[in-house]
């Protein structure tokens, strides 16, 4: 039997050992003895690395920030951008809502023809109830037309100039309107006030007056289309000693929301004024 | 000389954002005259003595835009101007003050006055309910709107006379 030479058993002896440790080190039971003359070298890395990026963030930061700071202000600026087109567009929506409805009402009433105008103003006295309108006599308003919404009458066309119409509100205290119960024979006047109360006045004792009654534009006076939506009564105000009893009305229109009128273009207003009998000198 | 044309740009901003966004601020029934305010702030500063071409702009502007009868804005404008340069530096000597009672005896005449030429017109409208629903809070949106109107026609005086600065 061949023996075997001390330098081969030396060999085998190392490898066994380098074996050994292996498994002990994948194992996990030399953790312990790594650490110890791992963490120096670890916390020196740490250490050094710190300090690197450091000087690293000292040189690259500032224009890292500048240039966040840039895509920040253009983002805003998009956003900025992007919030007034929204507003834009919900302004839009709404206008075309408005002329949508404008658009339903000429169509309900083919015999007429319309003007439809976005409202710019109003008269500046409190006592008056004017709005101002931005087409004109370019356009073909003229002085007394009828001016509706889809809602019912807003008034009529007060002054005119060639790019600009002031209306006359039906709660103006100048404004008499005739009118008739919807489902009664009578006629009477829808006036308005300096407060904006629109009271319906002239109307006969006889007549069995209820709240929530219609009034339509009677057309008499030749001032109005007939037919047109007015308001509906909302209190009754009835005194026995009067000749006529009068009423508080609840316009159909809200006045104080008004962005877009039809004004009645194919209506020739009526002066009657001359068959008035004057009393003689 | 520079101040009496600028009466005419500041005057025309005035009276149009009345029309457009004042007259839409309500209260009651009341709103804030922009340029009574503009013209009562002008007057009783010490070199307001043009006010009354400032009063004459501005009611001649709004009396294209007012369906009241024309020319006649023009009047309480002018008393205004009137009141407010009898007023200058001699209510307790300082300018806020007289703007104070200018723009209350101010606002009070033209209400009045208006009220008037409507009745003269025809127009059927009661004065005490005019006083009570229109004028009142006329008054009170007329005090909230003194402050910024004064503040910026100050700027505008000392824009056009530089060498009030150093007095």
């Amino acid at each position: 039997m061949k023996s075997v030479s001390p330098q081969t058993l030396r060999t085998a002896v190392v490898i066994f050992l380098v074996i050994g440790i292996l498994l002990l080190a994948l194992s996990g039971f030399l953790r312990p003895i790594l650490g110890v003359f791992m963490d120096p070298f670890i916390s020196a890395q740490r250490w050094l690395s710190e300090r690197f990026m450091g000087v690293y963030d000292f040189f690259t930061l500032p224009r890292d920030v500048t240039d966040l700071l840039q895509k920040n202000a253009a983002l805003e600026n998009e956003v900025s951008s992007l919030q007034s087109q929204v507003i834009q567009l919900q302004e839009q929506l709404r206008e075309a809502d408005v002329l949508y409805s404008l658009l339903d009402y000429a169509r309900s009433r083919p015999q007429d023809k319309y003007i439809a105008s976005a409202v710019i103003g109003r008269d500046p006295s409190p006592f008056l109830h004017y709005i101002i309108i931005d087409h004109g006599s370019d356009d073909g308003i003229q002085h007394g037309m009828p001016v509706v919404t889809q809602q019912g009458l807003v008034g009529k066309v007060d002054a005119v100039t060639a790019s600009a119409a002031r209306i006359q509100l039906l709660t103006d205290p100048g404004s008499v309107v005739n009118v008739r119960l919807q489902n009664k024979t009578a006629d009477a006047q829808v006036k308005g006030s300096v407060t904006g109360e629109v009271t319906l006045e002239m109307l006969s004792q006889n007549i069995d007056l209820t709240s929530g009654e219609i009034l339509l534009t009677s057309g008499l006076g030749g001032n109005y289309p007939g037919d047109v939506i007015v308001g509906q009564i909302l209190e009754i105000i009835k005194t026995e000693n009067q000749l006529f009893q009068t009423a508080i009305v609840q316009p159909v229109v809200d006045f104080t929301a008004l962005r877009a009128v039809l004004v009645i273009t194919n209506f020739n207003t009526i002066n009657i004024n001359p068959l008035i009998p004057t009393a003689a000198p | 000389m520079l101040a009496s044309f600028l009466a005419i740009p500041v005057m025309l901003v005035l009276s149009v954002l009345q029309m457009t966004a004042v007259s839409r601020i309500v209260l009651l029934n009341g709103t804030a005259d922009l340029v009574l305010l503009a013209v009562a702030a002008w007057g009783v500063r010490e070199r307001g003595r043009n006010v009354f071409i400032w009063a004459f702009i501005g009611g001649l502007l709004i009396s294209f835009t007012t369906s009241m009868p024309l020319f006649t804005p023009i009047v309480p404008y002018m008393f205004i101007a009137l009141f407010a340069r009898l007023f200058q530096n001699r209510l307790w000597q300082a300018p806020i003050l007289s703007l104070i009672a200018v723009v209350f005896i101010g606002t009070l005449f033209q209400h009045i006055f208006n009220i008037i030429i409507l009745q003269l017109n025809g127009v059927n409208i009661g004065l005490l309910e005019s006083l009570q629903k229109v004028t009142l809070p006329s008054l009170l949106l007329n005090f909230f709107f003194l402050f910024p109107i004064y503040v910026l026609i100050s700027d505008l005086g000392k824009w056009a006379y530089p060498e009030d600065n150093y007095e």
